[in-house]
């Protein structure tokens, strides 16, 4: 027995397994004996918690890692409900004194007698859950004109788009109309919604680039063909970088794009009308280029002298942002750039839209759903225990198959954690056909392995059987890969999840199943 | 008994497979005259057609009771309700249902009124469109036909002759239609998760095909039904963990969502065993006797 178990821990399929086991629970990292306290979500812009150098966490976070409170005036704050009776007696201009796990903060209410923070319970493991599970923010917007269906249609997609090339993917935008039969846009998005994202629904983007009074080009895949959003070609621009102003600091920002070839054409005949004058030893254009964002100048730029005429692809836009410390200026410049970004790729919205409405709401799952979704999984499992037992009568193969099923939930969960893809109803069923078709295949694994009397050789019963897992495997990918594709969000999440979900199944739990019952059942 | 049921099955398996595609027939009829009759080949849930939110500016509510009183009321219809709040407190709740047209509206709102004693400054009603767009299941339909495509061309590839491979896909295929018309029987109205769980067919029918496939055409020791008999044990091992296993989640499940997707997958496997032990057997016998010849 002593050497049949160290066998098993010595197979490099095992042990590939346990390594992918710990680096999966490494990433979830589950907060076994609860998470006490608050963490913050978002911090308003320019509230006492701002001022008093409370950082907005930026979305990137892992759950665990956004900053905790952990006391206030003393007092310690285990739960939400803490927090809000605490924060409702503080009155207006007084100093309040905040605990977080990484720092102290001294506040000073203002007079409305708000800090400008939103929170929500401590997280208890690093799995982050969509809107379909932990709710989120609910935004009613209304045209601000008659708009036709189709206009109204053109204005949903561009939402739709303007919020996932932002960054937010679980979101759900859809038309609505009250009685009276006026048009409405309702959207839902996962978690509490930052300062930002109310400002890039609310914004029509007309983006228009100027020379004098003739336009250059607008926002949009028509005229830009290109933006840049990797670090080399945008970012904090080093020519003019940070500098004191107005009692803080103000930063310029730049990133690359590529003008369609009719742009470009319009450049030249619009700079070949202009003179070139000279300042400072440097050669430029009269007429500046000015950026207008919904008729407000974003950043005026020289045109170099070298340009007249000629029609170039390639532009350089910038613009600028400020804050009270050196380090708030430059995250808000760089939040400024990727709302400019975003608005330029997805171009203008047919109609100015205004928020009516803006509601925190509850999981249309409830709160139960996940408690309930695990008790269901572990009996689930527990059948399928039973069955195969009844079927097999040998704990040596039951065993291994539910640590092996275990195994590749953690895996998935695990990925999930990592790559910070938020865990809905699309995700769970693409979990649900994983284990699914992971009994299937660890009984296929058992029959051929077992059955095999005919043939002596374990190598060829395990290479008959993943013959046949692959074979499935593969088949099952290519349906998923064509929905992965189609573009439609809950068809999307679902088909990802399976793909990864059966992946490390196939190529990682199931052949470490495989070798543990070899050296297990192994005359 | 079931010696003679072994004999007929082993022996008429030509006669059998009217069964299948008796079924399949059935099927698209089924799904031709629901198209015909109301314009939609699936009755379609708040999520994929849209409906109304009731939102009521009141935190006080029992939404649980609420919930419960008005699916006794509506028995047929789709309503959840959510609650809505602001810093950590509850101050209203937003009631969705799958209700369009202004009278059902009104019914919902004439109930709601009676049971909260509410008044009409209290609650304002918005409709929803659907949250899919016009051209979801236009793009999902090609997305499927694609994904048959490529899932014919690697069995193809795997087994490398043509009509196994059609068979597989004729197998997924059958199953899909098949349960998308006994789903529409049941007069149950249709989520996105619901379309969730029919593409999981796929997988679960194609791990039984691929089976059955690998153990006639590649294996040589034994005759073909002794081959189809151990493919078959195997298979119907799968297939009772599964349905056990969803059988338990169906009785103690608490969501109606993930009750839909159980049950779309139940009757799925359902049809997959016939799909798979007498379409799929009965075409790769037929395959395999002509290959002899």
């Amino acid at each position: 027995m002593n050497t049949r178990l160290k066998n098993i821990f010595t197979n490099w399929r095992i042990i590939t397994l346990l390594v992918f086991i710990l680096f999966a629970l490494i990433a979830i990292q589950p907060q076994i004996f609860g998470n006490d306290g608050v963490t913050i979500k978002s911090i308003s812009q320019n509230s006492s918690a701002a001022l008093a150098g409370i950082q907005n966490p930026s979305a990137q976070l892992t759950p665990l890692a956004k900053e905790k409170i952990i006391s206030i005036n003393g007092e310690d704050i285990l739960t939400t409900g803490d927090y809000y009776s605490i924060v409702s007696e503080i009155g207006t201009n007084r100093t309040v004194r905040i605990e977080t796990n990484k720092e102290f903060y001294t506040l000073q209410t203002k007079d409305s007698g708000e800090l400008g923070i939103k929170i929500s319970e401590a997280p208890t493991s690093n799995l982050r859950k969509g809107l379909d599970l932990e709710g989120g923010t609910r935004v009613l917007l209304k045209p601000e004109e008659q708009v036709s269906a189709e206009n109204l249609e053109i204005t949903i997609a561009n939402l739709k788009e303007r919020l996932n090339v932002y960054g937010l993917s679980d979101v759900v935008v859809r038309s609505a109309s009250d009685l009276a039969g006026d048009d409405f846009i309702l959207i839902e998005m996962a978690g509490v919604t930052e300062d930002e994202v109310k400002e890039l629904l609310s914004k029509q983007g007309k983006f228009e680039a100027n020379i004098g009074n003739d336009t250059v080009f607008f926002g949009g895949k028509k005229d830009i063909t290109y933006v840049c959003r990797s670090a080399d070609c945008s970012g904090i621009d080093p020519q003019r970088g940070c500098s004191p102003f107005d009692g803080g600091y103000s930063c310029s920002f730049f990133f690359s794009i590529t003008l369609s070839p009719e742009a470009a054409e319009r450049q030249a005949s619009l700079t070949n009308d202009l003179t070139v004058t000279s300042e400072n030893g440097n050669s430029y254009l009269s007429e500046d280029l000015t950026l207008m964002l919904d008729d407000t100048e974003v950043d005026s730029l020289r045109i170099g002298a070298e340009l007249k005429g000629r029609a170039t692809t390639n532009i350089q836009i910038s613009g600028s942002g400020s804050g009270p410390t050196q380090a708030d200026a430059v995250t808000n410049t760089l939040k400024e750039m990727k709302r400019l970004q975003t608005i330029i790729i997805t171009g203008s919205l047919p109609v100015k839209l205004e928020i009516v409405k803006m509601d925190t709401i509850s999981p249309s799952l409830g709160k139960e759903f996940l408690n309930n979704m695990v008790l269901v999984g572990a009996l689930a499992i527990l059948s399928v225990v039973v069955v195969v037992f009844i079927r097999y009568r040998k704990i040596k193969i039951v065993l291994p198959m539910v640590i092996t099923l275990v195994s590749e939930m953690v895996l998935i969960l695990g990925f999930a954690s990592l790559v910070g893809w938020n865990l809905d109803l699309a995700a769970i069923a693409g979990i649900i056909i994983v284990a699914g078709t992971g009994v299937d295949h660890l009984i296929v694994i058992t029959d051929e392995t077992m059955s095999g009397e005919m043939i002596t050789d374990w190598k060829k019963r395990i290479k008959n059987a993943m013959f046949i897992v692959f074979g499935a495997y593969l088949t099952t990918c290519a349906g998923m890969l064509p929905l992965w594709f189609a573009g439609a969000g809950l068809l999307k999440g679902f088909a990802f999840t399976t793909i990864v979900g059966i992946s490390f199944g196939v190529l990682i739990a199931r052949p470490a199943y495989a070798a543990i019952i070899e050296q297990l059942l192994k005359e | 008994m079931n010696s003679k049921l072994k004999s007929f099955y082993e022996n008429k398996y030509k006669l059998l497979l009217v069964i299948p595609f008796l079924l399949l027939v059935l099927a698209l009829l089924q799904i031709g005259i629901q198209t015909a009759v109301t314009g939609d080949f699936v009755n379609k849930g708040i999520t994929l057609k849209g409906g109304s939110t009731i939102t009521i500016e009141d935190g006080s509510i029992d939404i649980i009771e609420l919930e419960q009183f008005l699916d006794g009321k509506f028995p047929g219809a789709d309503i959840g309700i959510r609650t809505i709040s602001a810093a950590g407190r509850i101050t209203g709740i937003a009631i969705d249902s799958d209700a369009q047209e202004t009278k059902e509206i009104d019914n919902l709102i004439n109930v709601i009124e009676g049971k909260l004693d509410l008044k009409k400054s209290e609650y304002s009603i918005e409709v929803m469109g659907s949250s899919l767009g016009n051209s979801f299941f236009k793009q999902t339909l090609i997305a499927l036909l694609i994904a048959f495509l490529l899932m014919g061309i690697v069995v193809l590839i795997y087994f490398r002759t043509i009509i196994p491979s059609l068979a597989v896909i004729l197998a997924a295929f059958s199953d899909i239609v098949v349960t998308l018309a006994i789903f529409n029987l049941t007069g149950m109205k249709l989520s996105t998760a619901g379309i969730a769980a029919f593409l999981m067919l796929i997988g679960y029918s194609v791990d039984t095909d691929i089976l059955l496939s690998s153990r006639l055409l590649k294996r040589k020791e034994g005759s073909v039904m002794e081959r189809v008999y151990g493919a078959m044990k195997t298979g119907l091992t799968m297939s009772t963990t599964t349905l056990v296993a969803i059988l338990v989640a169906l009785i103690f499940v608490q969501s109606e969502i993930v009750k839909q997707i159980m049950l779309i997958l139940f009757i799925g496997l359902l049809v997959d065993l016939v799909m798979t032990w007498i379409q799929n057997v009965g075409i790769l016998r037929l395959y395999l006797e002509r290959k002899r010849k």
